[in-house]
């Protein structure tokens, strides 16, 4: 167990800059993730921490020693692909057995380890298997069980859930960070969905174009993005064409379309400026003209927008409505599927109630993750 | 058939494979049954039944020291291929080298090359370079022949790699060369195996090459077969042709039940 520190850490292929000057600590036994949407570096990250990758610039220390130059196999790292990458023609055991005997572990001891990293992943039942033999859940697990058998000083993932369907992901996501709380190490995690980072990370990298934007805790990087790339990218977002009217601190007010304004927590633009306003669609309430509001409702901060109920869709857990706001201006609120605003028909006028905190106006060019 | 379909071929297709194959194999038999005739020259049907004509073939010293040198060529030339050969697609597969492409074209021109023109571009070359009429030089010249078949079929098995696999025994603490050894080179054993046995038997039966830069107290068993031929027939031609047909289809066979080799052709 370790730390796992970068140093200015960056790599350029030709004149392209696809990680720019990195630095941050990792702390023992801490989980990571680096979310980002795909070309925005993390892989890079990754792979540079693994030593498949040369950085161009800066330092990689695992603890204190410096791995910059080291070739992989003398960094002590554990890594889980995307596509398992388990040996084909190899047996489970021989699979996770494969790590511990580059590090010269023979006999009782290799049994010993090989049958406690199964255990781990609850597949000591499967070891005699040949990886085709084994579904993709089972696979990923047997994957994870040859990483951690080593004892790496730092654990890394790459996508590993993404092969996974979504329940099977679900599940996987709990039990990974069991296992990593168990196990107790530190742990580098890329992906690029944020379901997945904010379950599981202790703290989360967001990236952009090679650039760290933000590196918070989960709660930090949902309700207080530092930039409008991070509001942009978390939570299910509208993206609506707008005009900032005026700053205010922080925040201010935007405008959408001609008439509606709105209270917004993030402005990254001057008064005045093209923005594009990002609301988020799971924060904002809306409840039928005329209907009393719930009490959860009641401290009213923003008087409401008037709209009009265009589409409903009904997904299990949660309802979603696209609204119209004003002439060409639509939005999607999202809300539970219980209660009285769960079952408003197409053609209902509503009143909107959007929360500031759930306001961001950043730069109109911003290319849409 | 899991999608409910009928994917049997029809009876027209079948009789017209099955009439294909026949006509492929007529010489094969031809030559196999003419081995066992009684008679001083070649005929079909044979004439009686003897195995005598094996016997000479196997107490002739001319035919015992051709076979021999076929098999040094053979073994030699698919031993220097194999080796030459996985270690060029390696490389070419890990895009190490500039121009890959070009190099893959030039490693398999043998191939596409009418094997005469190789042979008297060889000869000249030899001759140049005085390894003409050794055994050095003909060896090169089977490697040269050979070394395509490891390279195609090396290649297309490291093509249905996952590149991860590598990397992923480098990061569990194997250097480069024990992730080579331990995970690449069982995985693309079937191919290589299938493309060394393509090289063997090229170079078994190899005579438009050979001929050239053959010495003059030497000879391989396809030369002195062909130079036999030329010289007036007799069954024992036919003998050491069934001898050279059977060994091939034991190996093939073998081959087939150990790694499937049908997969790689």
């Amino acid at each position: 167990m370790s730390t796992l520190t970068f140093e200015a850490l960056g790599k350029s292929y030709g004149d392209t800059e696809v990680v720019r000057d990195i630095s941050l600590t990792i702390r023992e036994g801490e989980f990571v993730s680096l979310l980002g949407p795909s070309g925005c570096g993390k892989t890079t990250i990754l792979r540079m921490v693994a030593g498949l990758v040369e950085p161009s610039r800066g330092r990689i220390l695992i603890g204190s020693d410096d791995v910059t130059r080291l070739p992989p196999n003398r960094r002590g790292l554990g890594l889980v692909f995307q596509s398992y990458a388990l040996f084909p023609h190899l047996s489970v055991t021989e699979n996770v057995a494969f790590g511990l005997r580059r590090r010269k572990v023979a006999g009782a001891e290799l049994d010993r380890r090989v049958r406690e990293a199964l255990a781990m992943v609850r597949l000591a039942t499967f070891a005699d298997r040949m990886p085709r033999q084994l579904s993709g859940g089972q696979q990923q697990r047997v994957a994870i069980a040859r990483a951690i058998a080593p004892r790496p000083r730092v654990l890394l993932f790459d996508e590993p859930l993404s092969n996974l369907d979504a329940q099977l992901r679900e599940e996987m996501q709990i039990e990974l960070k069991r296992l990593q709380r168990d196990v107790g190490i530190t742990t580098l995690f890329v992906t690029h969905d944020q379901g997945e980072a904010l379950t599981m990370s202790d703290r989360v990298g967001v990236m952009a174009r090679g650039v760290m934007q933000q590196f918070a805790p989960p709660e930090d990087i949902y309700h207080r993005p530092a930039t409008a790339f991070v509001a942009g990218f978390i939570g299910r977002p509208n993206r609506l064409a707008g005009r900032v009217v005026r700053r205010d601190g922080a925040g201010g007010r935007v405008r959408i379309g001609d008439r509606v304004e709105l209270a917004a927590a993030a402005i990254d633009l001057p008064d005045g400026a093209a923005a594009s306003v990002i609301i988020r669609q799971e924060a904002i309430r809306l409840a039928a003209v005329g209907a009393t509001a719930s009490p959860s409702d009641a401290p009213d901060r923003v008087p409401g927008v008037p709209g009009t109920v265009l589409l409903r869709s009904f997904s299990g857990a949660r309802v979603q409505y696209v609204v119209r706001v004003a002439e060409g201006v639509e939005l999607v609120a999202e809300t539970g599927s219980q209660g009285a605003a769960a079952d408003l028909a197409p053609g209902t006028a509503v009143s909107l109630n959007i929360p500031p905190e759930a306001v961001f106006a950043m730069p109109p060019e911003e290319p849409a993750p | 058939m899991s999608d409910g379909t009928d994917h049997r071929p029809g009876r027209a297709v079948t009789a017209a494979a099955i009439a294909v194959l026949v006509f492929l194999q007529i010489p094969v038999l031809v030559v196999m049954l003419a081995a066992f005739s009684t008679t001083s020259y070649l005929t079909i049907p044979p004439k009686g039944l003897t195995l005598a004509w094996f016997g000479k073939v196997l107490a002739d010293p001319t035919y015992l020291a051709a076979i021999r040198m076929s098999l040094i060529l053979a073994f030699g030339s698919t031993l220097v291929s194999t080796v030459l050969g996985v270690a060029a697609a390696y490389a070419l597969f890990r895009r190490t080298l500039p121009g890959s492409e070009a190099i893959i074209a030039f490693l398999m021109a043998p191939l596409v090359m009418p094997a005469v023109v190789v042979g008297v571009a060889l000869l000249q070359f030899f001759s140049l370079t005085g390894l003409r009429g050794t055994l050095f030089g003909l060896l090169m010249a089977h490697v040269v022949i050979t070394v395509p078949y490891i390279v195609r079929s090396a290649l297309a098995s490291l093509a249905g790699l996952d590149g991860a696999l590598e990397e992923a025994a480098r990061v569990l603490g194997a250097t480069g060369l024990e992730a080579f050894r331990l995970v690449t080179l069982p995985l693309i054993l079937p191919g290589v195996v299938a493309g060394a046995l393509f090289a063997f038997i090229t170079s078994l039966d190899n005579v438009p090459v050979t001929i050239f830069l053959i010495g003059a107290n030497q000879t391989t068993l396809p030369v002195l077969i062909f130079s036999s031929v030329e010289m007036g027939i007799d069954p024992s031609v036919a003998a050491v042709s069934t001898l050279l047909i059977l060994a091939t289809a034991i190996v093939l066979i073998l081959a087939e039940r150990r790694f499937r080799l049908h997969r790689f052709v």
